[in-house]
């Protein structure tokens, strides 16, 4: 093991918010570095550019890290969900599908609204403006004025084009007068910040071009250049903690050379995503978790989906991934039987047409046999997405725990997840694919199927892309674990700014809204630096 | 031969395996119409590459000999009595069938003679699509922008309290959900 300097800010994970607390802390002259357990990804390491880039992404590619074999990775075990991730530079941006939409004012008060879920120890409002900075470095591609959410400034690039499943949907959700919206993305529609345009390909699965934003093209170059120091292949094995009660770094395995080293820093900022940080502290002499909250109320949302085909061909397979956004169901009725609400994100289709042959979304696929082809011509360049995606409900039980026996590569113990839907998810789904029904049939669908994720022994396997709420923030220390400036409330120069943080999952993607909250988060630890870099006082509520 | 002795790779003469899994993917996906069949572009020498890669060298020995056990091999065979083989395939060993027929559809729309048949059926269709893009038209502000004019959302100050005593959700238990409703 070798003593290296102390840093001004160690950060630990350089996904999407690892490399935008850098950025933020290396240009205001903070000693930055920041550690990641896998590689950079390179535009010629993804699949995108060979014919085979379907079979890759079901093997190699697979954004479930149990289904693919990266020495990058580390094991997870779940009794449930399908663990979707990517450990690298830009993280799960690598494999990610970049929809873009913002919480909404309600998400931040569930506390309020009906006491299921607690409030926020922030609003809309503190956020909003950090929506705009992070969307003006993505590029988003989106429309102003959309009724059904708080006005906002134009986005820095216009929406991705009106495709023939857009006009399609728009047109079913109009016959069922409901709201629906372009949708917006983190894929920009024109060349900006040196990047080119989306060039409508449809493998919308990362993105080696980075016409959609993978945060190792346009985040990670900005923050390299402004100092940061990124140590790749370097696998965090524990924080530790000094008698004072601070965190003083972190213990890291180089993994080309095997040697540990570590990095002592005045400030910890864990960027290690919902299942990577819980872990993380876990291992960390359960660091950071007087009030046994880290690792509990994990949420992945409630997710349905259907797919339908419709006579006129709509070519599904061209073209940004995703449609239209629909909030029409977005707030809470209880008239439904349920609280919370959720949103329809429609997608386009699979840009493969092996994909949509062997069944990629539902169990709608081509029969083997004689009547392949026939089925195929009537279905491919017809068919639809849609998923649903509500909030779900926090329960302690679903959790990230470490497990008892097994141990990944470097010894630290493998992350075990638990999740199951409660009765209030179990009801939105059963409306949700209700719903689904609804717009099939007013999209004049000549065939549709749904998809409730439940395995044939019953069990509710979502594709979890989103791992959430598992180091939740709060105005109580004896409920989360950190406060509203992500500072935790048992070590004071401990931050958290990933999607873990979330205290409630809303009804949309988390990516626009971990990378808003990464950013107040850097920014607070860069204007209160000086105290925050020596302070033992125990964090306080903001 | 028995079933049991094709469960070893290192048992079935090569030219008699590969004979299986090619007439077994035409039975599969046959060709006709424009379309050529999935043996006809190889598909079947895909499929033991990823097969084995995917699950090793037994993965064959086991499709041959579960062939075998449902009636095959398809020599001779009406293409009726072929397809019953096939289904008898998939009943008996679904999730090793499910492997199979997975691989196969993915390997053979990956073929650029396939891709070519898929564009003479008058749609765009790109094997690299991430290489070329397909042609679409700029978002119209004009012409595109919804004019329903639906949508609401409640501010923060005007969330409320909602009465939540009506949805009984810690006594009522929802046992049948999902599909199975």
């Amino acid at each position: 093991m070798t003593a290296t300097r102390t840093c001004d800010v160690l950060i630990i994970g350089a996904g999407a918010t690892g490399s935008l607390a850098a950025l933020v802390l290396a240009k205001a002259g903070l000693d930055v570095v920041c550690l990641e357990q896998g590689s950079w990804v390179e535009a010629a390491d993804h699949p995108h550019l060979h014919a085979d880039w379907s079979w890759q992404r079901r093997t190699n590619w697979n954004p479930d890290v149990n289904k693919r074999t990266h020495a990058d990775d580390y094991p997870v075990k779940s009794d449930s969900s399908q663990i979707l991730m990517w450990n690298g530079v830009g993280g799960s941006t690598n494999v990610y599908g970049a929809i873009w939409p913002r919480y909404r004012p309600s998400d931040f008060r569930k506390g309020t609204e009906h006491g299921l879920q607690p409030d926020w120890p922030i609003t809309y409002e503190d956020i909003a403006p950090f929506y705009e900075a992070a969307d003006a470095l993505v590029g988003v591609s989106g429309l102003s004025g959309d009724a059904a959410m708080p006005p906002r400034p134009a986005s820095p690039t216009r929406p991705l084009p009106a495709s023939k499943v857009s006009k399609r949907l728009g047109d079913a959700f109009d016959r069922l007068g409901w709201h629906w919206w372009p949708v917006e993305s983190g894929t920009i529609s024109e060349d900006y910040d040196g990047r080119p345009a989306c060039n409508g390909c449809g493998t919308c699965n990362g993105c080696p071009r980075g016409s959609m934003s993978k945060y190792s093209q346009s985040i990670w170059p900005k923050a390299l250049e402004a100092g940061t120091e990124l140590r790749i292949n370097a696998r965090v094995l524990k924080i530790e903690k000094g008698p004072d009660g601070r965190a003083t770094g972190a213990l890291y395995i180089d993994r080309n050379t095997g040697h540990t080293h570590f990095q002592k820093a005045r400030i910890v900022v864990v960027a290690a995503n919902g299942i990577g940080t819980p872990r993380l502290l876990l291992a960390s002499d359960n660091l950071a978790n007087q009030s046994d909250q880290v690792g509990r109320n994990l949420l992945h949302h409630t997710l349905v989906n259907g797919e339908m085909w419709v006579e006129e061909p709509v070519d599904g397979h061209t073209g940004y991934v995703a449609s239209l956004i629909s909030r029409e169901f977005a707030e809470t009725d209880v008239s439904r039987g349920f609280v919370n609400g959720f949103n329809f994100n429609c997608i386009t289709s699979t840009a493969s047409a092996g994909e949509l042959a062997a069944g990629w979304f539902t169990s709608g696929r081509a029969p083997w046999g004689p009547d392949h082809h026939q089925w195929f011509e009537t279905h491919f360049g017809h068919s639809i997405g849609i998923f649903a995606i509500g909030d779900d409900l926090p329960n302690p039980d679903n959790r990230v725990t470490l497990d008892p026996v097994l141990t990944d590569s470097d010894g630290i113990p493998v992350a075990s997840t638990h999740y199951a839907p409660g009765e209030n998810d179990k009801r939105m789904m059963n409306y949700m694919l209700d719903r689904i029904e609804d717009v099939a049939k007013a999209a004049k669908a000549f065939d549709y199927r749904l998809n409730d994720y439940r395995d044939k022994d019953g069990v509710y396997r979502t594709p979890a892309w989103h791992m959430i709420g598992t180091c939740r923030m709060g105005s109580d220390p004896e409920t989360s674990v950190v406060n509203g400036w992500h500072q935790a409330w048992d070590v004071p120069n401990l931050f958290i700014v990933d999607g873990s943080v979330l205290a409630t999952g809303g009804v949309v993607n988390p990516t626009p809204t971990i990378s808003a909250l990464a950013l107040r988060a850097a920014g607070y630890i860069r204007d209160n630096f000086q105290t925050l870099s020596q302070t033992t006082r125990p964090a306080v509520a903001a | 031969m028995t079933a049991t002795d094709r469960r070893n790779l290192e048992d079935l003469p090569p030219s008699e395996g590969a004979a299986l899994l090619a007439d077994l993917v035409d039975v599969l996906i046959p060709g006709g119409g424009g379309w050529p069949s999935a043996a006809s572009i190889g598909v079947q020498g895909l499929v033991a590459m990823r097969l084995v890669e995917q699950s090793g060298e037994l993965e064959l020995g086991q499709i041959a000999a579960a062939i075998i056990d449902a009636g095959g091999p398809f020599d001779g065979r009406t293409a009726e009595e072929r397809v019953q083989i096939v289904a008898r395939f998939e009943t008996a060993q679904p999730d090793l069938f499910e492997r199979l027929r997975a691989a196969a559809f993915l390997a053979y729309y990956e073929s650029p003679y396939v891709a070519e048949a898929i564009r003479r059926l008058g749609r765009p269709y790109q094997l690299k699509p991430h290489v070329t893009g397909y042609p679409m038209t700029p978002f119209d502000f004009a012409k595109d922008t919804p004019r329903h004019g639906r949508g609401a959302y409640l501010k923060t100050a005007d969330v409320r309290p909602v009465d939540t005593s009506g949805l009984h959700l810690d006594e009522i238990r929802t046992e049948r959900w999902g599909l199975e409703r």
